[in-house]
């Protein structure tokens, strides 16, 4: 049997088996090996989301991330291209640019000296005639670059897979739906300001999950919030709306606030004066959902996304609207780096735009007083994940984990406007096991092979 | 310092450098004994309570690294309130339930300046550093932040309040799952 790292093919299959059951065996959410194959076949083939363009004003402008373990470069070129790197200088491997953001035209390592500018191109070597000659070629020591990177509505990827398919084919019909979520003003989204990070003791699916495909879980993890008015204090909140599972584990959950369909604050709470221009931007369909709904979801497998609107924390009456993009960087089996953008459209009035951020800052992030709470429970899977029990392969101390809501049962509705397969619900369990379904297919898939030229 | 200044500028005298530092320690021990309510009563009405992101920025060695468009609070004293009301009269603040042990080491407390406000009160510069540690449940490991706050102590009706502070984290990734504590 084929090893992959000390999981076999067969113990993969067995997996897929299982998710075809409706259950996740535990000890996935903590297994040294299984992680170790997941950087390789999930974090080193999928798209990964490194920035917003709006964090690349100028040219010259670089900010600096990671793809899991590779540190990436990523600069804005003198005429305006974007390009990413491997942070790393190609002399003796030193990390180049230890910077989160700035700009400048080149970087020059402290170790020998080698300087490049922000095309990648190797400029500058110390005393490099002297000790290299003439016969040296400059250009075979340009920095590393990442073999894909492309953008969708102002959403910057990179993909270290060299036969990655396009991003375009990849997001397939998630890119309706970021349209719609990007794509409504004139002038596009901006963040504000550096991403905030901080790092749960956590495996990222169980982060990436609950946060992208288990709106079930809001009516407890933030019973408080409900309790407090923040979050409409309905118990069947926010299960009111449609999950639609979309290509290659991507998904939206477009939700309601109640079960009339019709939102209390049309166009998510945005100001009046936009609304013109939100109907000029999305087609029917899209202006129906941003008309009356808010959207939480993910862009598989690491890149959540929630536009939502809430109040501020000091009372002050009124809904503020904002899209919170999110990174669960792995950084260990039982540990994920959380990064965290805030974005509004770019033709909000500055007013608005610093409400938005302050009713982000309230909710959401690891001030906010919904995400406090997420924090600690994706916690306590981890801590109950580690044990002989919860990392039992066989199975037979029933080891695992309850995906069944929905299954069988609540079937898709026909005349849903919008692409992708769409539940009139979303307490379901349907996205996630989309999630974990292209999961363990990322897991199972073998490198193609190019047939040798005979 | 041109002649108004001259006029509001307080010296700082041995009593308020007493005063301010033994309310400092109050603050924290409310804090620390998870007496929240005590602790707003310290807080002026229009506080101003902010933590800008802490980045790394390439340069020298003094090259300034705040970013204050990215931040992890920016609360007024309602805001706080409603943050104190989740934890004393909601049954599920789940990371606050039950409370883990937390400790804020305040220390290298210094007045920069003392002035007298437009409204005739008395309003002191003041810098401290700050260590906050916290452990929960049966974790070997506990969590910590650290860095240094700018605050407003201002005397109102004869009553120490804080009326602004600023807390710059000394990480650029948050040590903490969560900010779910005061610092």
């Amino acid at each position: 049997m084929e090893r992959h790292s000390g999981i076999t093919k067969e113990t993969l299959l067995n997996l897929k088996e299982k998710l075809k059951d409706g259950v996740l065996p535990q000890w996935v959410l903590a297994d040294r090996d299984m992680y170790d194959l997941e950087i390789k076949q999930v974090f080193g083939k999928t798209w990964q989301f490194l920035a917003h363009e709006s964090e690349l004003k100028e040219p010259g402008s670089y900010v600096t991330r990671w793809i899991a373990n590779d540190p990436i470069l990523l600069t804005k070129t003198k005429s305006g291209e974007i390009k990413a790197f491997l942070n790393s200088c190609t002399h003796r491997g030193t990390l180049l640019c230890t910077a989160d953001s700035g700009k400048q035209k080149s970087f020059t390592c402290p170790f020998h000296g080698w300087t490049y500018n922000n095309e990648g191109g190797l400029v500058g070597i110390a005393v490099g005639n002297k000790v290299y000659g003439e016969e040296m070629n400059k250009e075979d020591w340009n920095l590393r670059p990442v073999p894909n990177v492309d953008s969708y509505q102002g959403m910057i990827f990179g993909n270290l897979d060299p036969n990655a398919e396009s991003l375009s084919d990849y997001l397939g019909n998630m890119k309706w739906y970021l349209d719609m979520m990007l794509g409504r003003s004139d002038g596009g989204m901006e963040v504000q300001g550096s991403p905030q990070r901080y790092v749960v003791e956590a495996n990222w699916k169980v982060t990436a999950e609950n946060f992208e495909s288990d709106p079930y879980h809001v009516q407890f993890t933030h019973k408080s919030s409900k309790e407090l008015g923040i979050a409409p204090n309905d118990p069947f909140f926010p299960g009111h709306g449609h999950q639609v599972v979309l290509d290659n584990g991507h998904g939206i959950n477009l939700v309601q606030f109640d079960d009339t369909g019709v939102s209390p604050i049309p166009y998510q709470g945005m100001p009046e004066s936009m609304w013109p221009m939100f109907q000029k931007n999305l087609n029917e369909a899209q202006n129906d959902m941003v008309k009356d709904t808010f959207f939480v979801g993910g862009v598989y497998p690491n890149l959540g996304f929630l536009q939502f609107s809430l109040p501020l924390l000091d009372s002050e009456p009124g809904l503020y609207n904002f899209l919170n993009f999110r990174v669960w960087r792995p950084l260990a089996p039982d540990k994920v780096e959380v990064w965290s953008w805030h974005l509004i459209d770019k033709d909000a009035p500055e007013e608005y735009k610093e409400k938005s951020y302050v009713t982000f800052l309230g909710t959401f992030g690891p001030s906010g007083l919904l995400e406090q709470d997420d924090a600690e429970i994706w916690s306590r899977v981890t801590q109950a994940s580690n044990g002989i029990m919860a990392q039992n392969k066989d199975l037979s101390y029933n080891s695992f984990l309850n995906y069944l809501m929905g299954m069988d049962r609540v079937q898709p509705n026909e005349d849903f406007p919008g692409p992708g397969v769409a539940y009139p619900l979303c307490f379901l369990d349907t996205l996630s096991r989309s999630m974990h379904k292209k999961w363990i297919d990322l897991l199972l898939a073998e490198s193609p092979v190019k047939e040798e030229v005979r | 310092m041109n002649q108004q200044e001259a006029v509001k500028t307080l010296t700082i005298s041995y009593e308020v450098q007493i005063e301010i530092t033994q309310f400092l320690y109050r603050e924290a021990h409310l804090l620390d004994s998870r007496n929240y309510r005590g602790w707003l009563d310290l807080l002026a009405e229009d506080i101003v309570y902010q933590m800008p992101a802490r980045i790394t920025t390439e340069g020298k060695h003094d090259i300034p690294n705040i970013d204050y468009k990215s931040r992890y609070f920016e609360e007024t004293k309602q805001s706080l309130i409603t943050r104190v009301k989740r934890l004393d009269s909601t049954s599920s603040a789940w990371a606050e339930i039950s409370g883990p042990r937390q400790r804020h080491f305040i220390s290298n407390i210094l007045i920069e300046k003392g002035v007298m406000n437009d409204e005739g009160n008395e309003e002191y510069f003041v810098r401290s550093n700050f260590l906050f540690k916290r452990n929960r449940g049966s974790a070997l490991t506990s969590e910590e932040l650290f860095g240094c706050r700018e605050d407003v102590i201002r005397k109102e009706n004869g009553e120490w309040r804080l009326a602004s502070r600023i807390i710059y984290p000394d990480q650029t990734v948050l040590g903490t799952i969560n900010l779910s504590m005061f610092l």
